[in-house]
């Protein structure tokens, strides 16, 4: 495999990588008031992606791969809502850990990363362009 | 001038062993085209690399179209086969136009 080819296959892992990212935001961003269902229950608990560098014999080259899908260990937020079926004897009800704003910078960070990829690509591509125009010359 | 009186012919029999050298190539080459293959088995071999990445896109996109394959995929499939296929092309237009270029010298 030409290393051209192989930068094309990397980067393409990259897109599967900050899509995968993608995936678990949306995830905390539509559960963010997934609350406790029963008193005393866990509410959604905020999830994190990992990226690891995996070894790939065949193109001799680093591929990105998403990892485990952790959990955030951080504390629950605590609403008073004493009318909710599932709030407990205090009248607090646990909501996720999901803070909008970081989602949010996660998403464009997600994003700005993902651009890079196709920038990767279309370099690439000109510069094979650019190989093939000295036989077009 | 002093000119033997066999010049002439000596003159007519290299001019004629020179002409039996030149076409004697043409007739070995004639008999066995099989030997002047390395191009034909370049395009060939070409051809069949492309042929098997534009079919693997072609999966992908049916694979898309029910369902099953991811837009990055077919994506990069796409274009893996376009590249190969504009590479197979750019050759061919450079042997091509190296062939025209020796059909047009004057002999």
């Amino acid at each position: 495999m030409s290393d051209f080819l192989t930068s094309l296959t990397i980067a393409a892992g990259g897109l599967h990588a900050q899509s995968a990212r993608m995936r678990v935001i949306a995830e905390n961003m539509a559960n963010s008031d997934s609350a406790a269902k029963v008193p005393g229950g866990e509410p959604y608990r905020r999830r994190m992606p990992t990226f690891e560098a995996v070894f790939q014999r065949e193109m001799g080259a680093y591929k990105v791969q998403v990892g485990r899908i952790a959990y955030d260990q951080s504390e629950f937020q605590s609403r008073y809502e004493p009318g909710r079926p599932a709030a407990d004897e205090r009248g607090y009800l646990l909501y996720p850990n999901v803070n909008p704003l970081i989602e949010t910078m996660d998403m464009r960070e997600a994003q700005r990363s993902y651009e890079a990829n196709p920038n990767v690509v279309s370099v690439t591509r000109q510069m094979l362009g650019m190989t093939l125009d000295i036989l077009r010359g | 001038m002093d000119v033997p009186f066999s010049a002439a012919a000596n003159a007519y029999g290299a001019a004629q062993r020179l002409m039996g050298q030149a076409a004697n190539p043409l007739q070995q080459d004639a008999k066995s085209p099989a030997q002047g293959g390395d191009f034909a088995s370049l395009l060939s071999s070409g051809v069949g690399e492309v042929l098997a990445t534009g079919r693997e896109a072609d999966q992908k996109a049916m694979e898309m179209v029910n369902g099953n394959a991811n837009v990055i995929d077919v994506v990069t499939a796409i274009s893996e086969t376009e590249i190969a296929l504009e590479t197979l092309v750019t050759v061919r237009d450079k042997v091509i136009s190296a062939y025209e270029e020796i059909m047009r010298m004057p002999i």
